[in-house]
C-alpha cells in the first residue's frame, strides 16, 4: 500500500492530476451551452482523494469555488460514505445541507475506483443562470429564506452505476426556467466528470495505486509546510479591522464584519466574531464562503502561486460563530454572497494592511454588481434572462494605481460582448465606459468604476440589480481617499433621470435606459505625494475632471 | 520554372533556402542576421547565393519570406502612434476588455495597457443594429468633424471599429474615406477589413494591433520590396502569414497583424511538407529551442488551424495555424520550488550566459547541461565551432544532485523526465484536448534540442514514431519554399440551420467571389486554385463556436443542411466526447480561403554534406540503471537504407539525435532518420 515517492516523480505525478483538472475546465467551458459558463468561466474543476482533501484545483477556477467543492465532498462522505458505488454520480447545490454557497452553482461528483475501491472524487462546478426560485436569475436581492432563491438539493445521486436518474433529472428541470439550456449545462458538466475519472485512473494505471496515494499526502503535507513557511513571514501581532455591507435588500443596514487576526511563529487565527448576526436578506455567508475569502486574501498577499489543496486551506485556522452572518444557518438566504465576498476580502485586506502594507491594496470596487434583464422575446416569443456582473475599481496598490474597469476579488468573470448581447436578446447597450472621476484619489489612485447602459428593444422587461458600496465607499489606505459609490440609475422615456434603489427588482418599459454605474476604488498614500506626471495623464486622459483634480490635488489647470 | 527561395529571419541567422525544380537542385545558406533592417541580411545573402552558389537571380520564379519585424515591434512596443474611432459611447472598451484580471488570485498584474491612450480614442455618432440595419445614421458632418479632429492629433494611424460593423461596414467605410480626405498619409486599419466577424472586443483588439504595426511593417516592406526586386526582377514575393499562406508584400503592409506567426508558421509547413514526401502525412512537430518550444498537429498533411489566439498579450482574431506555445526549452532552468519539489522553467539562460556548458559565465544548471552530464549531448557542437564544457555542467547540476542525495547522473535524469512532462503536456494540449488520439501520429522533431528529446516522449504517448528530417535547423525556410498563396475570408451570418438558409447562401457566393477576383488578381492559374470552407457552427444557445470544415468534394456553394449538421455532430463529438443529435443548430461564421497551390515541385534532393566516415563510441546514460556505450554517428555518414539500432547517438551541425536502446532508426530515401521500436 504505502510507497516512498522521490521529488521528481512527485513533481510529475502532481503536475499530471492538475493537467487533469485543466484538461476537464477547456471541456466543461467549451461543451456547456450557457454564456456564463463558455464566455464568463464561472466553474472550476476538483479533484479530491478518498479521505475528501481536495489534492488539486484548476488553474482557471474562481476563489469562491475552492470551498463550495470541498464542502459538496465532505458532505458527501458524511452522507454516503460508505454507500458509494463505481459510476454513481452527485450532484448538490444547498448551502446548509451540501456544503455549497449558493443555489445557482451546481457541485457534480464522481468517484474513481480503482482495483475495486473508490480512491479520490472528480468534482466540477458551475454557476446557472437560473435555478428556480422566486425570480428569473435566482440572484435577485431582497429574499430572505433560502426556499426562495430555488430549488435546494442536498447531495443526491443523478446516477447511479453509470445509469442516469431520469426522474429525478425531470424535476430538476421542472423546477427552473430555462430547462432546455440546463439539461445542456448539466451535460456538460457529466462529461466533464466522467473525463476526470478517466484521467486520473489513467494516472494510477500508469504510476500505480500506491504510489498515486502516497502523492496525495505528500501533496497536503508539502503544501501545509509551504504555506506554514508563508504564514512565518508576517510579522507577529494582532491585526483588527471592521466594514460593513450597505444593506441586506430588506431592512437591515450596515451588515458588519469584524475580524481579528491574530499571528504568532507559524499559527495564523482569523477570528469573525463581533461580526453581526445572520440577516434576512441574502447576503448571508457560509463558513466555506468566509473561507474562501481569506484563502484568497493571504494567497494575494502571500504567494499568488500557493496551490488551491487542503494542505493550504489546513494551515489556517478560522472561527466564525454560527448564526452570524460569517457562518449562517438555516434558513439563512445566501444569493448575494458574492457581494458579501468581496467585503469579507476587504477585512482579510485591511486587516492584514498593518502587518503588510506593501503587498496589500486599497479597497477594491468592493461589489459583484449584478444586472439582470428577463422578458419575453417579442420576435421568438421566448423567455430570456440575460444577466451580468460588472467590474469596478481595482484598489490603488504600493507602486501602481489600481486598474480601472476590471473585476475584483472574489470574481474573475468576462463580461458579455455587446454584440452577443443584443444578437442574443432583444436587448441594447447604448454605452459602456469608465465612470470618470470615481477613484480614490492617492500618491497611486484607485481605478475607475464602469458605466453600462441597456434598453429594452420592443417590449418591456423586468431588471433586478444588486448593487453593493453604493452607500459606503470603498476606503483608501494610509491617507488615500476613498472611491465613488456605485448606482443604478432610470432614465424615462422622457429623459427625466432618477436613482432607484441598490438592491431593485422592478419592470422596464419600452424606452426606458437603466444606467449601472459600478463603485471605483480607493486610493493609496497621501495624495499631495502623487507624482506630477501622474496627475496631468489624469487629467489629459479625461478619466478625471478639472474640478475633481483641483480638489484632491489643489491642480489649478 | 526558376529558383524558388524561401528566406527566414532568426533571432541570429537568416537562413536561405533554395530550390531549382526540375533539377531538384537544393541550395542552403546562412547569414547573420541584421537585427535594425533585416532586409540588409537578406540582401546579402541573396548576392552570396549568387557569388558562392551560382543561384540564378535573374530567373529567380519566387521570393518567400518570413518576417519576425511584426512580432519584434509588438515586443518592443515600438509600433505607430495612434487614433481610435468608434460608436458613441464605447471609447473605453479598448480599455475595459474583458474586464478581467490575467491571474485570479494576483492583486498586482494586469493586462498590458492599451496601445492607444484614451484622449486619442474619438466617438462619431452613429450605430448599426444587430440584423445590420441603420439605427442612428452617421451623419457627413460627423463623418468630417472626427475626420478633421483625428488630423489634428499627432499620429501615423487611426483604427476605426464600429459595433457591428462585421454586418454593415458602410459606416466605417464613410470615416475611413473622410479621413483619407482630409489627411491621406494617414495608415488606416479598418475593423470590416481586417477581420469582419463578430464580438467586439477581439476585433477591435486585432484592428488596433493591425494599426500599431502598420507603420513599421510598411516601411519594411517597401525597403524589402525594392530591394530583393533589383536583385531578382522576376520573382513573386510572398509574404508568410500566420496561417502558413503567402500573399502580397502590398497585402503585408495593409494586414501586419496577419504576419505575427509568420515564422513559426513557416516551420510547421516546412514540417508537413517533409513529412508528406516521406509517407507521413499525420504529425505532431515538436520544435524545442534554447527558451520556448512550438508544436502543432498536422492531420493528412494539414496543419491544425485555429482562428483566434493572444499575441504580445492582446486578444487577436485571425485564421493561424495551431501551434501550442509552452515556455520551456534547452536553456529552462533547473530549480528547486517552494514546496521542496524539482522545477524546471520557465526561467531560462536564454543565449547570454546560456546554459553552463557554453562556458559564457552561465551557472544555473539547465536542460542542455542535464543532456551534457548524461553523455547524450557532444562536447563539441556546430561541426566542432563551439565547445561544450560538461565540467561545467557537472558542477551546475551537481547541487540538485546534492540537496535530493542522489547521482548526479540520478539528477539530471530527473531535469530531463520533469521537462519531458512538461512537453508532454503540450502535445496533449494540442491531441488529446481537442479530440485526437497522439498514438497512430509521428512525432517529427526540430529545432536545436528537439530531437534529443523526442523519441523518449513519443514512448511515453504511444505514438508510432520519429521522425528527425536531414536539416531540422533550416526546416522554417524549407516550408517558406513550399508554402501555398492564401487569403482568407470571413463573414459572421448567424442563421438556424432549420431556416432558411437563402441568406448564407448569397453570403458564401459573395465569399468566393471574392475568392475569384483575387485568384485573377494574383494571376493564379485554374489548375492550382483551390478553395476551402469552414462553417462554424454551435447548438442554439451556445455562445462557442466549433469551426467545422466542409471536405473538398462537396465543391462550391453550401451543403444541403443535413449534411452540415452531420458534419458538426461530428466535430463536436471529437472535440468534447459529446454531441446532441436532437439539439437545433446554428451558423455563426462562414470561413473561405482562397489557395493558389505552388505547381508540384518533387521532392528536394538534400545534398549529406561533407562525411566524416567515422563511428565513435560514448558512454551514455538512457536509465538510472547505468551507462550504456552508445554508438555515435556523424549524420551526412548515414546513406538511404542504413539501419541503425539503439543506443546510438546522430550528430550534425545543428542537432543531436538520441536513439535509446531497443530502437531502431531507419535513414530513407528523403534522408529522414525514421525511429521506432526496434522488433
Amino acid at each position: 500500500m504505502t510507497s516512498t515517492i522521490d521529488a521528481i516523480t512527485l513533481e510529475i505525478v502532481w503536475n499530471g492530476l492538475l493537467s487533469v483538472t485543466d484538461e476537464c475546465f477547456i471541456t466543461l467551458m467549451r461543451s456547456a451551452y450557457s454564456t456564463n459558463i463558455k464566455e464568463r468561466h464561472d466553474h472550476s474543476i476538483a479533484i479530491a482523494d478518498a479521505k475528501g482533501r481536495l489534492i488539486a484545483q484548476s488553474q482557471g477556477s474562481l476563489p469562491i469555488h475552492i470551498s463550495s467543492m470541498t464542502g459538496l465532498i465532505e458532505m458527501l462522505l458524511k452522507k454516503h460514505g460508505n454507500d458509494i458505488a463505481e459510476g454513481d454520480l452527485f450532484l448538490a447545490n444547498d448551502p446548509h445541507v451540501a456544503g455549497g454557497t449558493h443555489l445557482p452553482d451546481l457541485n457534480f461528483a464522481m468517484p474513481v475506483f480503482v482495483e475495486g475501491r473508490m480512491v479520490a472524487i472528480v468534482a466540477n462546478i458551475a454557476h446557472h443562470a437560473d435555478v428556480g426560485g422566486s425570480a428569473a436569475g435566482s440572484m435577485s436581492g431582497g429574499l430572505n429564506e433560502i426556499w426562495k432563491e430555488g430549488l435546494r438539493i442536498p447531495v443526491v445521486r443523478l446516477m447511479h452505476r453509470g445509469v442516469l436518474d431520469q426522474d429525478l433529472m425531470d424535476i430538476i428541470l421542472l423546477n427552473m426556467r430555462l430547462p432546455d439550456e440546463r439539461r445542456g449545462d448539466i451535460n456538460a458538466q457529466i462529461a466533464a466528470c466522467r473525463l476526470g475519472v478517466e484521467r486520473v485512473k489513467a494516472l494510477s494505471d500508469r504510476h500505480g495505486l500506491g504510489l498515486i496515494e502516497t502523492a496525495f499526502d505528500e501533496i497536503v503535507a508539502r503544501s501545509k509546510a509551504r504555506m506554514k513557511a508563508e504564514i512565518r513571514k508576517i510579522p507577529d501581532g494582532r491585526y483588527a479591522f471592521e466594514d460593513v455591507l450597505d444593506d441586506d435588500g430588506l431592512d437591515a443596514r450596515d451588515v458588519r464584519f469584524k475580524l481579528v487576526v491574530e499571528k504568532s511563529g507559524d499559527r495564523i487565527v482569523f477570528d469573525w466574531t463581533g461580526s453581526d448576526a445572520q440577516v434576512p436578506g441574502n447576503v448571508n455567508l457560509t463558513f466555506n464562503a468566509t473561507q474562501s475569502c481569506v484563502f484568497f486574501g493571504l494567497k494575494a498577499v502571500l504567494d499568488p502561486d500557493l496551490p488551491n489543496n487542503q494542505g493550504v486551506l489546513d494551515a489556517v485556522e478560522i472561527i466564525a460563530p454560527l448564526g452570524t452572518v460569517a457562518n449562517c444557518v438555516s434558513p439563512a438566504a445566501v444569493a448575494l454572497r458574492a457581494n458579501t465576498c468581496q467585503r469579507g476580502i476587504d477585512v482579510v485586506l485591511g486587516a492584514l494592511s498593518q502587518a503588510l502594507p506593501e503587498k496589500v491594496i486599497a479597497a477594491a470596487n468592493g461589489a459583484n454588481t449584478s444586472a439582470v434583464f428577463a422578458g419575453n422575446d417579442p420576435v421568438t416569443g421566448k423567455p430570456y434572462v440575460y444577466l451580468e456582473t460588472l467590474g469596478g475599481g481595482m484598489g490603488a496598490r504600493f507602486t501602481k494605481d489600481g486598474k480601472d474597469g476590471v473585476q475584483a476579488g472574489i470574481t474573475n468573470t468576462s463580461n458579455l460582448p455587446v454584440e452577443a448581447i443584443e444578437m442574443e436578446y432583444p436587448l441594447r447597450v447604448l454605452a459602456y465606459g469608465f465612470v470618470e472621476d470615481s477613484g480614490g484619489a492617492g500618491r497611486t489612485r484607485g481605478g475607475l468604476g464602469i458605466r453600462r447602459v441597456v434598453t429594452p428593444v420592443g417590449h418591456d422587461c423586468e431588471f433586478s440589480g444588486v448593487g453593493e458600496r453604493f452607500v459606503h465607499q470603498p476606503w483608501g489606505l494610509f491617507g488615500g481617499e476613498p472611491g465613488a459609490t456605485g448606482q443604478f440609475l432610470l432614465t424615462n422615456a422622457d429623459g427625466a433621470m432618477r436613482r432607484l434603489p441598490n438592491k431593485v427588482r422592478m419592470p422596464l418599459r419600452q424606452g426606458e435606459q437603466v444606467t449601472v454605474e459600478t463603485p471605483g476604488a480607493g486610493g493609496y498614500g497621501p495624495p499631495a505625494e502623487r507624482a506630477a506626471d501622474a496627475t496631468t495623464e489624469d487629467a489629459r486622459t479625461g478619466k478625471f475632471s478639472a474640478e475633481f483634480l483641483a480638489r484632491a490635488y489643489g491642480k489649478s489647470d | 520554372m526558376g529558383w524558388l527561395i524561401g528566406v527566414d529571419v532568426g533571432g541570429t541567422f537568416t537562413d536561405l533556402f533554395a530550390f531549382e525544380p526540375g533539377t531538384q537542385r537544393i541550395v542552403v545558406h546562412k547569414v547573420p542576421s541584421t537585427p535594425a533592417d533585416p532586409s540588409e541580411a537578406i540582401v546579402a545573402g541573396l548576392e552570396q547565393l549568387a557569388s558562392r552558389h551560382g543561384v540564378d537571380l535573374g530567373g529567380m520564379a519566387r521570393f518567400a519570406h518570413g518576417t519576425t519585424v511584426a512580432t519584434n515591434a509588438l515586443i518592443q512596443r515600438r509600433g505607430g502612434r495612434l487614433a481610435l474611432v468608434t460608436t458613441k459611447g464605447f471609447r473605453d472598451l479598448l480599455e475595459i476588455g474583458r474586464q478581467i484580471r490575467p491571474r485570479v488570485y494576483d492583486i498586482q498584474t494586469d493586462y498590458p495597457p492599451a496601445l492607444i491612450p484614451r484622449e486619442h480614442r474619438l466617438e462619431v455618432d452613429e450605430r448599426i443594429g444587430s440584423r445590420g440595419q441603420v439605427l442612428g445614421e452617421l451623419l457627413d458632418a460627423e463623418a468630417e468633424r472626427v475626420a478633421f479632429e483625428v488630423a489634428r492629433l499627432d499620429v501615423d494611424g487611426v483604427a476605426i471599429c464600429m459595433l457591428f460593423s462585421f454586418l454593415n461596414p458602410e459606416h466605417e467605410r464613410r470615416v475611413a474615406e473622410a479621413i483619407r480626405r482630409v489627411k491621406p498619409e494617414l495608415h488606416l486599419s479598418v475593423s470590416s477589413e481586417v477581420q469582419p466577424e463578430f464580438r467586439e472586443y477581439e476585433r477591435l483588439s486585432t484592428t488596433v494591433l493591425n494599426a500599431y504595426l502598420q507603420p513599421q511593417v510598411t516601411r519594411y516592406m517597401e525597403r524589402l520590396g525594392s530591394a530583393v526586386g533589383k536583385l531578382t526582377p522576376g520573382a513573386a514575393i510572398g509574404i508568410n502569414q500566420s496561417s502558413g499562406g503567402l500573399m502580397s508584400i502590398d497585402r503585408a503592409s495593409r494586414f501586419p497583424v496577419r504576419t505575427a506567426l509568420s515564422g513559426p508558421a513557416a516551420g510547421v509547413i516546412g514540417a508537413a511538407h517533409v513529412a508528406r514526401l516521406s509517407g507521413h502525412p499525420d504529425i505532431i512537430t515538436f520544435d524545442m529551442g534554447g527558451t520556448s518550444t512550438d508544436v502543432c498537429l498536422v492531420r493528412g498533411g494539414k496543419a491544425e488551424m485555429s482562428f483566434g489566439r493572444e499575441v504580445a498579450g492582446f486578444p487577436v482574431r485571425m485564421p493561424a495555424i495551431d501551434i501550442h506555445t509552452i515556455g520551456a526549452g534547452g536553456g529552462s532552468i533547473a530549480h528547486f520550488g517552494p514546496d521542496g519539489l524539482l522545477k524546471v522553467g520557465p526561467e531560462s539562460a536564454g543565449a547570454v550566459p546560456g546554459p553552463a556548458c557554453y562556458g559564457r559565465g552561465g551557472t544555473a544548471p539547465t536542460v542542455s547541461d542535464a543532456n551534457v552530464v548524461l553523455g547524450r549531448l557532444p562536447t563539441e557542437l556546430l561541426g566542432g565551432d563551439m565547445r561544450l564544457d560538461r565540467n561545467a555542467s557537472v558542477r551546475a547540476v551537481q547541487p540538485i544532485a546534492d540537496k535530493l542525495a542522489i547521482s548526479l547522473e540520478a539528477a539530471a535524469l530527473g531535469i530531463v523526465r520533469i521537462v519531458n512532462a512538461n512537453m508532454m503536456r503540450a502535445i496533449r494540449a494540442v491531441s488529446i484536448e481537442r479530440g485526437h488520439d497522439p498514438r497512430p501520429f509521428v512525432l517529427m522533431p526540430f529545432g536545436g534540442a528537439g530531437a534529443l528529446h523526442a523519441v523518449e516522449l513519443a514512448e511515453e504517448l504511444g505514438m508510432r514514431a520519429v521522425l528527425v528530417p536531414p536539416s531540422p535547423g533550416i526546416l522554417c525556410a524549407q516550408g517558406l519554399v513550399v508554402a501555398d498563396l492564401k487569403e482568407s475570408f470571413v463573414a459572421t451570418c448567424r442563421t438556424p440551420l432549420a431556416g432558411d438558409l437563402a441568406h448564407v447562401e448569397s453570403e458564401l457566393a459573395r465569399l468566393e467571389a471574392r475568392v475569384r477576383d483575387w485568384w485573377q488578381t494574383e494571376q493564379i492559374r485554374p489548375q492550382e486554385a483551390r478553395r476551402e470552407l469552414v462553417v462554424d457552427m454551435r447548438y442554439i444557445g451556445q455562445n462557442y463556436e466549433l469551426g467545422v470544415a466542409v471536405p473538398d468534394s462537396h465543391g462550391d456553394g453550401l451543403p444541403p443542411a443535413a449534411e452540415l449538421a452531420r458534419l458538426f455532430h461530428a466535430t463536436h463529438e471529437r472535440n468534447y466526447g459529446h454531441h446532441n443529435a436532437e439539439a437545433p443548430i446554428e451558423i455563426v461564421n462562414l470561413r473561405v480561403t482562397g489557395i493558389g497551390r505552388l505547381p508540384d515541385i518533387g521532392a528536394p534532393k538534400f545534398d549529406r554534406g561533407p562525411a566524416r566516415q567515422e563511428v565513435r563510441t560514448r558512454a551514455v546514460w538512457f536509465s538510472g540503471d547505468g551507462p550504456v556505450d552508445a554508438r555515435v554517428h556523424w549524420r551526412a555518414d548515414l546513406a538511404p537504407g542504413t539501419e541503425l539500432d539503439g543506443p546510438a547517438i546522430v550528430e550534425q551541425l545543428d542537432a543531436t539525435t538520441t536513439i535509446p536502446p531497443g530502437y531502431r532508426a531507419t535513414v530513407d530515401a528523403g534522408l529522414n532518420l525514421v525511429i521506432g521500436a526496434a522488433s
